[in-house]
């Protein structure tokens, strides 16, 4: 197997005496879509915080390409090629789509080419929101909204993308159409991608291989399809079946 | 995504807009040879310059960054203080000293550096504290600032002749750079930081650092306008240059005129100047409760100040023209 692009190593995270996160490991490699599924509070966001450089982790160590950037903060990661985006989207409100999307692209691995405006158009192009690029985002509908998060995201060029979330919260068409613009995230823009995501039916088909956290552990990896069949994902999930006939 | 699409950017700084500006500028420039000001007059256009200079700085932090500083002052101050001393300390040309002051003051603004953890009110309520204790220490520091009494500087006719354009340049300049700070991705990235600053961390943006070297230039900015200030009034003193109501002024100023646009402070410090004048002549004892009055009044009402009003009414006038050209269609 080749070197992982982002590996992650023994990562917690404790608040006091709440353990967040507990010894995760994971890695990525080049190319990959990982899942990251879990009860609420299982610690997904807390691990996107932490790999994205928005929290410093309280032992445990990031690595991309080799080199640690645990506790780096998130702006320098952004250089480095680590991107997130959020669960609650966080658009400028003051700033026009095109403009949110411009300040994205001042940064990361493609600032010095050609002016940051013309490039944040063409994202815009790529993630559908070309005819939005003058309005405010607070016009979009929450799918609109998602795909500018997308499009801010992009606009630094990452190598590893964190969506946290893009998909849950909009109608099942919408849905489908963004679990679309994720894989063509992958197929053309070669990114490497960790998504938390709780629809399940776009998970399962877009990850190669799935991860699942349950009270700051990791309780599960492998292909979506080994993962569903995990009796302790199920457990994680539905609980215990005390008092049925268990085999 | 590689596919070039045609892309127009928007011109940095419009012609019409420019030659207008410049327009004003020169008008301005003129005024004193063609209008035969007063001596009441010239002091309060010199004043009103300063001011404009010193609230468009202010509104670098407060209206672009969204850093609502209630302690300007003591950049006001340090810079009138400093440059106050470089004068007397020997035969120093004038903008010399400003300059020393104004960098100075910029350093010094640089002190409300741990405040960046806060933001929203609690930053402002931090602000008001730091400006607190800067004006007791400079007023307690009698060496520097002859305390109480403070210092006077000696009285130059030809100089104060002199500063009204001095002012002027001073203020067009900062005008001209919030125009160019407002369209560039310099300005975009302020926004972006006011809007949202983890979000704005999360897309590259170095939010400390912006906002360090936004005080450093609000700071200098403020801090020149203190040294003309100095020179203008030849006689300085900490509790009025350090004063709480200071500080309040520069808040006051761009509120009135308009948060976070590039008109506004210069509206605002042109109408607080006025305003200033003629109620303190009339109603001295009411004077701070009326500004009190009147901020209440513009942020529950025009937000925006009176950019806002001017725009607002600008629509209308817009729309009471469109409906007189399509007058002839049936209805």
């Amino acid at each position: 197997m080749t070197a992982p692009l982002l590996s992650v190593r023994a990562l917690c995270k404790s608040y006091g005496g709440l353990r967040a996160l507990d010894a995760v490991d994971l890695h990525l490699a080049t190319g990959e879509i990982l899942g990251v599924i879990g009860p609420n509070g299982a610690g997904k966001t807390t691990l996107f915080s932490i790999i994205a450089g928005s929290m410093a982790p309280s032992s445990g160590q990031v690595l991309l390409d080799g080199s640690a950037v645990g506790g780096v903060p998130a702006h320098r990661l952004v250089r480095a090629g680590i991107v997130r985006t959020h669960q609650i989207v966080r658009p400028f409100a003051n700033l026009t789509v095109v403009e949110n999307v411009t300040v994205a692209a001042l940064h990361g691995k493609n600032r010095a080419h050609g002016p940051a405006r013309v490039r944040a158009a063409q994202v815009l192009e790529f993630v559908g929101l070309a005819d939005r690029a003058e309005q405010l985002p607070g016009l979009l509908t929450l799918a609109g909204r998602k795909r500018l998060e997308l499009a801010r995201a992009l606009a630094t060029v990452p190598r590893v993308l964190l969506l946290d979330e893009v998909i849950a919260g909009v109608n099942p068409t919408e849905a489908v159409a963004l679990a679309a613009l994720v894989r063509r995230i992958r197929d053309q823009l070669k990114t490497s991608i960790i998504m938390i995501e709780h629809v399940m039916p776009a998970v399962m088909s877009l990850s190669d291989r799935v991860l699942v956290l349950d009270h700051g552990k990791k309780i599960a990896e492998g292909t979506p399809a080994e993962v569903v069949a995990d009796p302790g994902v199920i457990e994680a999930y539905l609980g215990t079946a005390s008092g049925a006939a268990a085999p | 995504m590689s596919e070039a699409t045609p892309v127009k950017l928007p011109a940095l700084v419009p012609l019409p807009v420019a030659a207008a500006f410049a327009g004003g500028v020169v008008l301005l420039a003129a005024a004193p040879w063609l209008l035969d000001l007063s001596p009441y007059s010239h002091n309060l256009v010199t004043l009103a310059f300063m001011l404009i200079a010193g609230s468009v700085a202010w509104n670098w932090m407060g209206g672009f960054l969204g850093q609502v500083s209630f302690g300007h002052a003591a950049m006001f101050g340090v810079g009138g203080f400093v440059s106050a001393r470089v004068l007397l300390s020997g035969p120093v040309p004038a903008p010399l000293a400003w300059l020393t002051g104004g960098l100075l003051a910029g350093i010094f603004a640089l002190g409300a550096h741990p405040a960046l953890r806060l933001r929203g009110p609690y930053f402002s309520i931090a602000t008001i504290g730091m400006g607190e204790a800067v004006r007791l220490i400079f007023t307690y520091w009698e060496d520097f600032t002859g305390g109480s009494s403070g210092l006077s500087l000696p009285i130059d006719v030809d100089m104060k002749r002199q500063l009204y354009w001095w002012g002027l340049g001073l203020a067009a300049l900062v005008v001209a750079a919030t125009w160019v700070m407002r369209r560039s991705t310099f300005g975009l990235q302020l926004l972006a930081i006011k809007a949202d600053v983890d979000a704005a961390g999360d897309v590259g943006v170095s939010a400390t650092f912006y906002q360090d070297l936004v005080f450093v230039l609000s700071g200098a900015v403020v801090g020149v306008s203190g040294g003309l200030y100095a020179s203008y009034f030849s006689f300085i003193e900490p509790n009025d240059m350090f004063g709480f109501d200071r500080s309040i002024a520069f808040v006051l100023m761009t509120v009135i005129g308009g948060v976070g646009t590039i008109l506004g402070p210069v509206l605002g410090a042109v109408v607080f100047v006025l305003l200033r004048q003629y109620l303190l002549a009339s109603y001295p004892q009411l004077y701070l409760g009326l500004y009190g009055g009147l901020l209440i009044f513009i942020i529950l009402f025009e937000p925006l100040g009176l950019t806002g009003l001017l725009r607002r009414l600008g629509g209308q006038v817009r729309r009471r023209l469109v409906p007189a050209r399509a007058a002839g269609e049936p209805p």
